[in-house]
């Protein structure tokens, strides 16, 4: 049996080596131990691939989420590719819902990724359901940003008309220049923030509650995302970039101190 | 099946700047049940790692750091290295990244008088754009076996862990007397790991740039510092370039709108023209 002291140390292994190699590290790791192999791979993040739904033509995103066996569940057909006989599907209302996620989902993603794929996948929970909201989109070899959202939403806990929802969010953000000048350049990672909510679910459409539910999820989502990528910005165009002029500087530093020696002669001189 | 030495190792080849000794620990904890005696088996991954990152080294009883390379080891045999600036050899316990038994020592090359002169240039250079606030350091050296050129090596590390940062420069650049050329190789590498992990890395080949035969240290090291510079000067460009263009592209920071999306109305938007088409491709 694997100890927590174990996945505790290759959740930190995963978090050191570098992020292009995931998939890679990961193999190392379930190599040297086995027994983490299932939990790590439902909580280590890696970039989405996709498919084609047979059915209706759509590309949809694959995750362990709508995975059963070697079979993926399309979220547009709802139907397992390759079939399987005895596989497990979202209660009708769970499936109802996903439909409109879907929908709602693919309306924000046209407005924010202006292309790109998506899916939403969603599944039944004791005290209510859960799901997954997959965004992805590729700027050729040079660029790609995958989201990964996980949601629970309880209904058995808030006050009359709340429900208590938690969204675990990690966006993959890989970016890279190949040329003459810069050589080779890559970008790359991941970051993960979590957000718990007591939210006010009305009725929206139809569905009732459960269009209040898809449009909580939805703002959640949407908050988080923007939040996000303003975070990413700062990492990895701020602090990268300063950490470059941290360990060189291609301003002679003889002529910075001088500068600031300079400064500082003349607000010591003002004060006097 | 591959060796947990064989994975072990790859893990220590993959340690970001300055973080060795946690990958080192998450390896041990990882293995502890099968295999105590791994880490002692992991040597010749650790002196690979610390040979290849340039790691710096304070020497006993000094505050100035040295470099670890393979161009500055006494004999490929050994773990005795050497350092030009303090005419001092040392050993070095890999495991421990920690310096010992430093003694006098001159290096017999046929370069020794263009050594000395690239050394006083390069000590300029490094204080004008080493920080003092990095484990910096710098050597010149007759390449081994041969003692055909001249390596001439720059490193630096910075790890702060209470925030999360690390990242290394490396330079290192050869130049060859009897051509007047300088070739070589510029790395960074950036990691920072609150919440996540980001990583910036590059390299830059240099290919046989001409400095002329007969060049003297201030030569050698002006093209080096100017080589350092223009390359700097790009990997800035690129951060802005790729703010600016590719990760726009990605995702909007709002919708063309220029506001959120009305959640409770998606459904009037989604059976509009537009996105019906879209969505079939």
């Amino acid at each position: 049996m694997a100890s927590e002291a174990q996945f505790d140390a290759a959740l930190d292994l995963l978090r050191r080596l570098s992020p292009l190699k995931v998939s890679n590290n990961l193999n190392a790791i379930t190599t040297l131990v086995p027994d983490l192999t299932e939990d790590l791979l439902s909580s280590v993040d890696q970039p989405l691939t996709s498919a084609r739904c047979k059915k209706t033509g759509r590309d949809y995103l694959l995750c362990d989420y709508n995975r059963d066996g070697d079979s993926y569940r399309s979220p547009w057909s709802n139907e397992f590719d390759p079939p399987l006989d005895d596989a497990t599907y979202p209660s009708d209302r769970v499936r109802k819902m996903e439909v409109e996620a879907n929908t709602a989902f693919d309306v924000y993603r046209q407005m924010y990724y202006e292309g790109g794929t998506g899916s939403v996948y969603l599944w039944d929970l004791d005290d209510g359901f859960a799901g997954v909201v997959l965004l992805k989109k590729s700027g050729g070899k040079e660029a790609g940003w995958d989201s990964i959202h996980v949601f629970e939403v309880d209904e058995r806990r808030g006050s009359g008309r709340t429900c208590h929802y938690k969204l675990t969010s990690t966006v993959i953000l890989h970016l890279g220049r190949e040329n003459e000048a810069v050589g080779s350049l890559k970008l790359a990672g991941s970051m993960t923030r979590q957000v718990e909510a007591d939210l006010v679910v009305d009725n929206v459409g139809g569905q009732g509650k459960d269009g209040g539910h898809v449009c909580n999820i939805g703002r959640l989502v949407e908050d988080m995302e923007g939040k996000m990528r303003n975070m990413l910005q700062e990492v990895y165009f701020g602090k990268a970039k300063d950490v470059v002029g941290d360990l060189r500087s291609v301003a002679p530093l003889t002529d910075i101190n001088q500068e600031r020696q300079a400064q500082r002669d003349v607000i010591s001189s003002m004060g006097k | 099946m591959t060796s947990a030495v064989d994975i072990a190792s790859s893990f220590i080849q993959g340690a970001p700047p300055g973080e060795l000794q946690e990958v080192v620990k998450d390896i041990k904890t990882l293995t502890s049940d099968d295999d105590p005696a791994l880490i002692a088996k992991l040597n010749p991954a650790f002196e690979r790692y610390n040979e290849e990152q340039m790691v710096t080294v304070k020497l006993p009883g000094s505050s100035d750091y040295v470099l670890i390379s393979k161009h500055n080891k006494l004999s490929s045999a050994s773990s005795r290295y050497y350092d030009t600036q303090t005419s001092t050899s040392f050993e070095f316990d890999h495991t421990s990244s920690k310096a010992s038994a430093a003694q006098s020592y001159t290096h017999e090359t046929q370069h020794s008088t263009l050594i000395q002169s690239i050394l006083k240039s390069l000590a300029a250079h490094f204080a004008d754009h080493y920080p003092p606030t990095t484990a910096s350091a710098y050597t010149v050296c007759a390449t081994p076996d041969d003692d055909n050129q001249v390596a001439v090596l720059l490193s630096t590390t910075k790890a702060s862990p209470k925030n999360f940062l690390s990242g290394r420069w490396r330079s290192v650049f050869l130049y060859d007397p009897s051509t007047g050329t300088l070739g070589g190789e510029i790395k960074i590498d950036v990691h920072y790991y609150e919440d996540g992990n980001v990583a910036l890395t590059t390299s830059k080949k240099i290919d046989s740039v001409s400095v002329g035969s007969g060049a003297d240290g201030a030569a050698i090291v002006r093209k080096i510092a100017a080589i350092e510079n223009q390359y700097q000067e790009e990997v800035n460009r690129a951060f802005v370039g790729m703010n600016e263009t590719s990760f726009k592209q990605l995702r909007r920071q709002l919708p063309v709108t220029r506001q959120k999306v009305e959640w409770e109305k998606v459904k009037g938007y989604s059976l509009g023209s537009d996105l019906k088409g879209e969505a079939k491709r």
